[in-house]
């Protein structure tokens, strides 16, 4: 119950920042990409922000954050101040690039001079940091996870460390509704971050860097009090309901100021449900289309194939090695096959296969169809272009997801034929996570297709992105949050004796499909066909 | 009332203005020609008016809504068929019409009518069930005719619409469009001229990215009327006296000048209204047997000519 209750709010602090920026879309009718420059300045700021406080540890400017530190309100004031002038600089920064080249083309209806713009980067900022710490606190609670019925003496742990642990551990397992206040936490935070990024855009709008200055001290306060509070205020809720109240005021003045600033030109929209309607009709053409042009087949016959040959290449390679003449020596250095190395024969194959597959069903999705000029005449009619790009996705995902089933069910008859039966819930479990890993290459093949103005160039794009995708995974320390650490956890998966999960890397893959997707539309959006 | 309105639209791309400032209005049920020379900002303006191209500068409105805002609803309020339009190579034509006439919310049975009357008017019935990917370049435009139609919009926007087609699915086409005057606007570009004095009501000229005039078609043919009369008399019975008549026209006072070749007169004149009445007379009078008498009208063609420098299009 306690797990199901963090899965959720994990979910909803990755789906809040999207479900916002639709609603902002719909109602304030600005574009996505300045979403996308909202959750560009955050990562930005990151860069030099993180390398920051790490020097200023290493300086003892900031000291540790604790009860007992004499020096914690130094500590919380410096925190504070790092986060509010990085994040700040960065907006500024954000800002000042898109006053320059919006307003020369658009004048002033450029929705970066519109408080409905501000508004759209303040979501983007504070969306991809909820992203971001949803990613962090499933890796936590999936580490937690498996510490539950674990001995902690037996890790290896200090002290410190160990009673760290066990709060953690205690809280996690306290009660299901704590899980919420993450949650909360990130809902006042996204308010706050939209009331800077007015705050930043007045500063540029109306020529006063004051607002600017105002922007810093009042992150600044926000985060040095929330660092202050949570070594005093036991009560997570009541700690959530203060920063709810310092974060009020400042919303207040950010609606006010709304209605002194010249708005975005209205633009007459579909209802939210009948947006869903071309979403399906799209949808249903692109499976379609997938099942005539026979790539669902051809996708499912070769995971089918790879299913069932994966169990037989474990079993008789051995055997295989015995009639190859000259390499029958080799052959007794082979361990006897087990069930093991059937799974590991099945995910090495799917992997291999799997991204490669990808890129070339993925590349021409959204660039074959601008070349050939059948995007033009079907975004003539009144389709909205994120049902265009989404509906490809989805698509894509449901015949993948078909195709993993039918791999999964061959490797699972073939498996329990040569070796022995598969645990069949985890398996398909370990299936599904397979399927999350497959999707992050197609979400990047798509936005290479977006981005690109032909197929060649698409799949050029699409590569470059699985081989970095591929290469994250070698990254020290954050290598495990990859995409490629989905493939390790699934590989165990099945087996009698289940290895370590990897919830931060599901959820990190997750998000990048997400982010994925959000920048394919924002390019979309305004792409001319 | 405006059906289709123009306020500054412009469009550059580097440092090539594509389309000039265009203040542009036409008015609901008209037919109306945008003609010019490939290259000329034709296809610019469709796209533009179509919001698949953002302009530089200014806004457009169809219907009285901003179509400039790509991705709208507007996209109800009009039909578009492109220059050369692309379509699904694995659909059937059915199937495509059935999948706009889903994405224009027409329900039920009226969709199936809908789709088996585009058929019918397109003449695709026979190759309704065929993949649209074997369709010669004239069904493709014929097909794209019907899909523009499809949802019955007030305003339709045709991008050189004959282009494509032989000279029988010309006639059709050209019909079809005539048929809806009083109906529905119609913004048709080409650079067919014969298409456009054929069917339209209103001419517009765009010459190199700038709207040159706008005009009622007659208007148009009247304004840049010539004031000149072709006889040609029969050989070899009025040829003798033609010289006899030819000294004496001269004479005339509403004469200004003739040109003659072999058998033919042209002979301009300064006024119209004495001309008529006078110029029978001294041909009966010569006893000049007389093949053709014709008022010159010049047609769209030589007025595009004149306007776009001598640009032949």
């Amino acid at each position: 119950m306690t797990l199901l209750f963090y899965v959720l709010v994990i979910l909803l602090m990755i789906a809040l920042p999207v479900v916002a920026g639709s609603a902002a879309r719909r109602r304030l009718a600005v574009p996505w990409w300045l979403f996308c420059t909202g959750m560009a300045t955050f990562v930005a700021s990151q860069i030099y922000h993180i390398p920051l406080n790490l020097w200023l540890t290493r300086q003892g400017v900031l000291g540790l954050v604790s009860a007992s530190e004499p020096t914690l309100p130094r500590t919380a004031l410096i925190v504070g101040l790092s986060a509010g002038f990085c994040e700040s600089l960065a907006r500024a920064v954000g800002y000042w690039l898109l006053f320059r080249t919006r307003r020369s083309s658009q004048g002033a209806h450029s929705p970066a001079d519109c408080w409905e713009g501000a508004v759209m980067v303040g979501l983007g900022h504070g969306g991809i940091e909820a992203m971001l710490l949803a990613v962090m606190m499933a890796a936590t609670i999936s580490s937690l996870w498996g510490l539950r019925s674990q001995d902690l003496s037996t890790l290896g742990l200090s002290a410190d460390q160990l009673v760290a642990v066990e709060r953690q551990l205690s809280t996690f397992t306290a009660s299901p509704w704590l899980a919420l206040v993450p949650l909360l936490e990130r809902c006042i935070a996204m308010l706050l971050h939209v009331t800077l990024s007015v705050g930043v855009w007045s500063a540029f709008r109306r020529r006063n860097p004051l607002y600017l200055l105002a922007a810093v001290l009042y992150h600044t306060a926000f985060d040095g009090l929330a660092v202050y509070l949570s070594q005093f205020v036991s009560n997570a809720w009541l700690i959530e309901g203060l920063l709810l109240v310092l974060a009020l005021p400042g919303a207040v003045w950010a609606w006010a100021l709304r209605a002194r600033t010249p708005a975005v030109p209205p633009i007459p929209r579909m209802t939210r449900v009948a947006e869903w309607v071309p979403f399906g009709l799209s949808l249903l053409k692109e499976l379609t289309q997938q099942w005539r042009s026979r790539r669902a087949l051809v996708l499912g016959v070769v995971f089918l194939v790879i299913g069932m040959g994966s169990p037989l290449l474990a079993k008789f390679t051995p055997e295989m090695l015995h009639m190859i003449p000259g390499a029958e020596q080799f052959a007794d250095l082979v361990p006897t096959p087990t069930v093991a190395d059937a799974l590991g024969q099945y995910v090495k194959n799917l992997t291999q296969f799997g991204f490669i597959l990808a890129v070339l069903l993925g590349m021409g999705a959204v660039a074959g169809e601008k070349e050939r000029g059948t995007a033009a005449l079907i975004l003539s009619k009144p389709l909205p272009r994120w049902a265009f790009i989404t509906s490809k996705f989805v698509a894509q995902a449901l015949v993948y997801l078909l195709a993993f089933g039918l791999a999964a069910l061959g490797a699972a008859y073939y498996t329990s034929l040569l070796f022995e039966p598969l645990a069949f819930g985890p398996f398909m479990f370990g299936n599904l996570l397979l399927w999350v890993w497959l999707l992050t290459f197609s979400a990047v093949t798509l936005l290479g297709s977006t981005l690109a103005p032909s197929t060649g160039v698409a799949a050029g794009i699409g590569l470059g992105g699985a081989v970095v995708l591929l290469l994250a995974g070698s990254v020290p320390r954050y290598g495990i949050l990859s995409p490629a650490g989905l493939v390790g956890w699934a590989s165990q998966l099945g087996l009698s004796v289940p290895g370590a999960t990897n919830g931060g890397a599901l959820a990190a893959s997750v998000v990048w499909i997400a982010v994925c997707l959000i920048v394919s539309v924002a390019v979309f959006e305004i792409q001319e066909l | 009332m405006e059906a289709i309105r123009c306020e500054q639209l412009s469009k550059t791309f580097g440092d090539v203005q594509a389309l000039q400032p265009l203040d542009l209005a036409v008015e609901a049920g008209s037919i109306f020609g945008f003609l010019g020379r490939n290259g000329a900002g034709k296809t610019t303006t469709i796209r533009l008016l179509t919001g698949l191209a953002k302009p530089t500068t200014g806004t457009a409105w169809i219907a009285g809504v901003d179509t400039t805002q790509i991705d709208s609803v507007v996209r109800q309020v009009f039909g578009y068929l492109p220059q050369d339009p692309a379509f699904y190579a694995w659909m059937t034509p059915r199937e495509y019409l059935d999948y706009l006439t889903r994405l224009f919310r027409i329900d039920g049975a009226e969709r199936k009518r809908r789709v088996e009357e585009m058929l019918e008017l397109a003449g695709l019935k026979d190759a309704a069930g065929r993949r649209i990917g074997g369709f010669s370049r004239g069904m493709q435009q014929r097909l794209g005719i019907a899909q523009a139609f499809i949802h019955r919009p007030p305003v339709l926007l045709l991008d050189e619409p004959t282009s494509s087609l032989d000279p029988a699915g010309r006639y059709e086409v050209l019909e079809l469009i005539a048929s809806l005057r009083g109906q529905a606007t119609v913004f048709l570009s080409s650079h067919i001229l014969a298409d456009v004095e054929r069917v339209c009501d209103t001419v517009g000229i765009i010459h190199q990215g700038q709207l040159l005039l706008v005009a009622k078609r007659d208007e148009l043919l009247a304004q840049y009327a010539t004031n000149v009369i072709s006889l040609e008399v029969e050989r070899p019975e009025g040829l003798p006296a033609l010289d006899r008549f030819v000294a004496e026209l001269q004479a005339q006072s509403w004469v200004t000048g003739i040109t003659s070749s072999d058998n033919v007169l042209r002979i301009a004149v300064n006024d119209p209204a004495q001309s008529k009445r006078a110029l029978w007379p001294l041909v009966s009078k010569h006893g000049l047997a007389l093949n053709r008498y014709e008022w010159i009208r010049p047609s769209l063609e030589e007025i595009f000519i004149r306007l776009s420098g001598g640009m032949v299009l």
